[in-house]
């Protein structure tokens, strides 16, 4: 267990160190990103009496699409942020990195989670990413003052998603495509993805597979309860069931210089998917031809934001995963404002990482990744 | 280093392509396999579990090309490399060299296989 140390103001240790958090969300607001749609999308969104709302979910909330309230029923509130109650501004954004203590930032949109996960409707996920590319790029995004941002890929549709990827090569802004692995069918290392792969490793975007809550209920069978259940198991499955289906079908070997970077299910899963995933290989290797070594190297190649950190976990047991995954493959990551949320903290505090590890985490790693 | 001792195994004309013997080589259970018209013979322990990998099916190396984004994978088999795999777990092994074909740090121990006067010996070195 990690001990409190009360001599230690944790405001302070911070200060010391250069801060890049690799998965922040902005919490824009359907009418915002309706200005920028193209018709019909524009008309229909604007009239679709989403108000004003961010991420609230009241209706939700009572009746369940996504297993409950993620403020979990009134508990969790945040003070430098709008979320859940209203759209968020550039301004809240700055207020909220330096609540936390993040000095440059990766913007995620939020409401692409939630449409990732429907499946049925690329029209609309891509309609909306791309309102999103231009609506960021006006009125949020601000790379000489540490806003970055990912660019949404709405891969059901790849058509459009090359379209995206066409939009944003030279908009500086954007360092990175980002692709929601809940809700990928057929699963992210499919062939059909090739191209987008393809033309992030000649533009140098790193490719951003974050996982996401939508669809939860009935991630892979329907009837939990609780949030805790599906949010446990539910982002775990999104992510490694795209970890599994990239380096299986040989991702890494077709693009060699694609730098993949997986978000926002922890870090304790990674030891476990790659001593399970070696395993099998040593007795089917045949059903994965393209692989010049064991899964588990590609899938240490990978990067991972480091939230939620398991930071009560045994302390040898979390150290044990450090050395497993590399912290050379690790970006610190805040999720901030979501209800789970790291401050740098988590970083900081483990005590097995040197001064080198941690600066690395912080921010050598994402610097070097995101060519920032 | 001791001389090599040469283990009898059978008659050449009798070892017809595709048949294996199981002979004891220094205390150890060891294959001798014909396959293509090549003698091979590795030991018949999987480094796995222990089980009678020299008994297990032979076959060739699955290989795939990556031929353009987009495309199917293109899989065939390497008719060049012939393979072993134990029975028990599926594990396999290069015939030639012994390594596990999907980690070649591990090596399952292949001994030199000679035909002296029409009779097929395995060398213990």
């Amino acid at each position: 267990m990690l001990e409190s140390d009360e001599s230690r103001r944790r405001e302070e240790t911070l200060d010391k160190y250069h801060v890049i958090d690799g998965d922040c969300h902005y919490m824009e607001s359907f009418h915002d990103v309706a200005e920028y749609m193209e018709e019909p999308w524009k008309t229909k969104f604007e009239g679709s009496n989403f108000d004003e709302k961010g991420a609230k979910q009241n209706l939700s909330s009572f009746f369940p699409f996504s297993t409950g309230d993620r403020q979990a029923h009134g508990k969790v509130t945040r003070e430098h942020s709008s979320y859940p109650d209203d759209p968020e501004t550039p301004e809240r954004i700055r207020e909220g990195m330096e609540a936390i203590g993040v000095d440059e930032t990766l913007l995620i949109s939020h409401l692409i989670l939630a449409g990732a996960g429907t499946t049925a409707d690329d029209d609309r996920q891509s309609a909306f990413a791309k309102a999103y590319i231009e609506y960021m790029l006006e009125e949020v995004l601000d790379p000489d003052d540490g806003i970055h941002g990912l660019a949404p890929i709405p891969y059901g549709d790849v058509e459009a998603s090359m379209e995206i990827l066409d939009r944003v090569e030279d908009e500086d802004a954007y360092v990175g495509a980002c692709f929601v692995t809940a809700g990928a069918t057929p699963p992210l290392g499919n062939r059909k993805y090739d191209p987008l792969y393809e033309r992030c490793e000649e533009l140098g975007l790193p490719a951003v597979f974050h996982t996401g809550g939508a669809g939860l209920d009935e991630y892979v069978r329907a009837g939990y309860q609780e949030m805790i259940e599906t949010h446990t198991l539910g982002f775990l499955e999104s992510n490694m069931s795209q970890i599994v289906s990239l380096v299986i079908q040989g991702v890494p070997e077709k693009f060699p210089d694609l730098d993949i970077v997986f978000m926002e299910s922890g870090i304790t899963y990674i030891p476990g998917l790659m001593t399970r995933l070696d395993e099998e290989y040593l007795k089917r290797p045949e059903e994965a031809p393209l692989l010049e070594k064991k899964p588990g190297e590609y899938i240490t190649d990978f990067y991972y934001g480091t939230q939620p950190l398991e930071i009560s976990a045994d302390t040898e047991y979390l150290e044990k995963c450090f050395d497993m995954v590399g912290t050379d493959s690790l970006m610190y990551a805040s999720d901030y404002p979501h209800w789970d949320y790291d401050r740098p903290t988590t970083v900081t505090d483990l005590p097995f990482l040197s001064e080198d590890e941690k600066k690395q985490i912080l921010s050598e790693n994402a610097k070097e990744v995101f060519d920032l | 280093m001791s001389a090599e001792e040469l283990i009898e195994v059978k008659a050449a004309d009798a070892f017809d392509d595709g048949e294996r013997e199981i002979v004891e080589v220094n205390g150890a259970e060891v294959g001798v396999l014909r396959v293509d018209g090549e003698y091979h013979a590795v030991r018949n322990r999987c480094l796995h579990d222990c089980g009678p990998v020299a008994e297990g099916a032979v076959g060739k190396k699955l290989v795939g090309e990556f031929v353009e984004p987009g495309k199917r994978v293109e899989k065939d088999y390497d008719g060049d490399q012939p393979i072993i795999s134990c029975p028990w777990h599926g594990w396999s092994y290069d015939l030639e060299t012994g390594e596990q074909l999907a980690d070649d740090d591990i090596v399952l121990p292949t001994y030199d296989v000679v035909v002296e006067d029409g009779i097929v010996y395995v060398a213990n070195e």
